[in-house]
């Protein structure tokens, strides 16, 4: 069912608005800080539509999680980035499942943006972590 | 009566026309773009996109071979993957254009393929922006 996963999705824009939240404090380099901001305005504003398609399909969206469990602490700017690459992949696995539970073509095409600008922002951090390869090839596929 | 029974399909397949061939499956100019993308990766040094868009062709035409309805009696294979030279004049900077267009041309088959078949062709959109943003 759409709604189920949809909600999902939410979750995982929860998560990852609260995580840049938490990241911002470590992640000092001006041009990294300014991707920070990107990517927490971005998940704000996918988080704000996602809340609407539920409350139009006449669901109660899911209230965010009062804190969120990093992969590992957050205590430097190493971490911070690999916690942001954690809920950017989150967010790719949330969104295919979208994909993959609806026949509803704007639904879908929404879905895909999402799913695409995780990609992106997930490649972008794996690049300043430094990990190889930096892209990933089935984006939301779970595994790479 | 019982060999009646099982005689008759037998009459009428031997003397129906063929059907027609089935339509293109829209996957497979993916298939191509994939191969083409891989093939001018590999021409330009790029061995990050060259692998990636590889994996993309082979997942992409194992769902095209799954799905391709195999004619009783042919003895033609489905269509497999070719390998595609490198394009004459290759350069590094048709890659990043030919990714844009590989991502596009997923992603506009999104809104209407298949549900078993979507999450694997929105992979590979979102596949090619990640290409995009790790040559870049």
């Amino acid at each position: 069912m759409s709604v189920d996963a949809v909600q999902d999705a939410l979750s995982a824009e929860h998560a990852a608005v609260w995580t840049y939240g938490l990241v911002s404090a470590f992640i000092t380099v001006p041009q990294q800080a300014a991707a920070v901001a990107d990517g927490a305005n971005a998940h704000r504003a996918r988080r704000d539509v996602t809340e609407r398609w539920l409350r139009d399909a006449g669901a109660t969206p899911r209230p965010p999680a009062a804190a969120y469990l990093p992969p590992q602490p957050v205590d430097s700017a190493a971490s911070a980035i690999a916690a942001l690459i954690a809920v950017e992949t989150d967010s790719c696995v949330a969104w295919r499942g979208v994909l993959e539970r609806t026949e509803d073509g704007a639904l879908r095409q929404s879905a895909l943006d999402a799913l695409t600008v995780s990609a992106v922002r997930a490649t972008r951090w794996r690049k300043v972590a430094g990990l190889t390869p930096a892209s990933i090839t089935f984006p939301g596929a779970g595994v790479g | 009566m019982l060999l009646a029974a099982a005689t008759a399909p037998l009459a009428v397949a031997c003397t129906t026309p063929p059907p027609p061939p089935p339509p293109p499956d829209p996957l497979a100019e993916l298939v191509k773009a994939a191969l083409s993308d891989a093939a001018l990766a590999t021409a330009v040094g790029a061995p990050e996109t060259a692998a990636a868009r590889t994996e993309h062709a082979a997942r992409l035409q194992a769902e095209v071979d799954r799905a391709t309805p195999r004619v009783p009696g042919s003895s033609v294979p489905p269509t497999t993957s070719a390998s595609v030279p490198p394009p004459a004049g290759a350069s590094r900077e048709a890659l990043v254009p030919a990714l844009q267009a590989a991502q596009k041309q997923a992603g506009a088959l999104v809104a209407s393929v298949q549900t078993y078949r979507v999450g694997l062709v929105a992979s590979v959109a979102a596949g090619c922006a990640s290409l995009v943003e790790a040559l870049s």
